[in-house]
């Protein structure tokens, strides 16, 4: 396989190795070895050293396959834009046979992989690893989605209602930064309940801050979903 | 439904389509891709790139040969059609998505709510 070089693995960002995994190009297999899935690319190495990394830009698809009438053994399928050479392609042209598969590729090449790690239950994490190193690199290219917000980050609703100044100035953003611990809990804990509420015709009496939360942890059901907006206007941010 | 934890893709998705494909979470659908390959399967995520991630897959190859794959994962480069499952109501799962959004957004209530971006650059 000549396009296989030498390198070393990956040292950072790797978000899962799997060692024992036979890489298999176009039903060619190419030997045991060891997966790398890094955030910054794909690569997979033999034991004598040998492999080839893929950039996550060229690969379009992945997937777990555990059909064995597809194929016989549980893998990790990697559809690559791409092409890799591969000596045994060169044989049927000394036949006088034409590469037929290149003959309709004014589209893009196509290059399949499959990685079969001697570990099936490994799939599933491989699997995951591998989406969440595509979803570090969006396609550039696309100009399609105006993805390019400019300024600095503002708060929509008040520039809605005609009251923010773009950039405004917020003690929110400070308070933000110097919540304490506890403070940081009830945030988050009101912004579940929030998530889930369904407007409610109850309101808060009085005011949100970290000392009425303590007073109802005293088992009190209080119904706290917050159906106003602005209700927690006057809620104490610093502590 | 999940909305993204990034402002940024939150953003993104309240200003494009891909917030109708992150409302079918949970429902089978065909997605044509770029080489006409399709995948028919069920929406398990859909980022504001519009990769998608399918589960319980039906993949027919741009051969014809068809094969299932347990988990499927496509990037937005790669999508070209998805085919919306006819029971969809589409402006009711896009304004669902949107009041999700907002949740999220307009916690703190007026003046305090998270930051967002301001609007897309005009080219």
């Amino acid at each position: 396989m000549s396009f296989l070089k030498r390198f070393p693995p990956p040292a950072e960002g790797v978000r899962h190795q799997q060692p024992d995994t036979e890489a298999v190009l176009a039903g060619r297999g190419l030997g045991a070895g060891t997966l790398y899935i890094a955030e910054s690319r794909l690569s997979w190495l033999d034991n004598s050293g040998l492999g080839f990394s893929l950039d996550y830009p060229t690969i379009s698809l992945h997937a777990v396959s555990r059909d064995l009438n597809a194929y016989p053994w549980e893998h990790l399928y990697v559809m690559v834009n791409a092409k890799f050479e591969d000596d045994a392609k060169e044989a049927p042209m000394a036949e006088g046979e034409e590469e037929e598969d290149d003959s309709d590729d004014d589209i893009e090449p196509i290059a399949e992989f499959r990685f079969v790690p001697s570990d099936k239950s490994a799939l599933e994490a491989m699997f995951s690893a591998m989406c969440e190193c595509q979803a570090l690199h969006p396609d550039p290219e696309d100009e399609d989605s105006d993805n390019d917000y400019e300024g600095e980050e503002y708060d929509v609703e008040a520039h809605e209602l005609g009251q923010g100044d773009i950039p405004s100035f917020y003690t929110y953003e400070e308070g933000l930064s110097h919540l304490t611990a506890e403070g940081q809990a009830t945030l988050e804990r009101l912004e579940g309940m929030l998530a889930q509420s369904v407007s409610s015709q109850y309101n808060m009496a009085g005011v949100r801050t970290e000392d009425s939360v303590r007073e109802f942890e005293d088992g009190m059901e209080v119904d706290i979903a917050p159906a106003v907006a602005g209700q927690f206007e006057d809620a104490e941010v610093d502590h | 439904m999940e909305v993204s934890h990034s402002i940024k893709e939150r953003t993104i998705a309240e200003n494009s389509l891909v917030i109708l494909l992150q409302g079918l979470h949970g429902q089978v659908t065909t997605v044509d891709l770029r080489d006409e390959s399709t995948a028919t399967g069920r929406i398990t995520n859909v980022d504001a790139f519009m990769n998608v991630r399918l589960a319980e897959v039906t993949f027919t190859d741009r051969q014809g040969t068809v094969s299932h794959l347990d988990e499927l994962f496509v990037t937005g480069r790669n999508v070209r059609y998805v085919h919306i499952p006819d029971e969809v109501d589409i402006r009711a799962t896009i304004e669902r998505q949107l009041q999700a959004i907002h949740r999220v957004r307009f916690f703190r209530g007026r003046d305090k709510g998270r930051k967002e971006f301001p609007r897309a650059k005009h080219k």
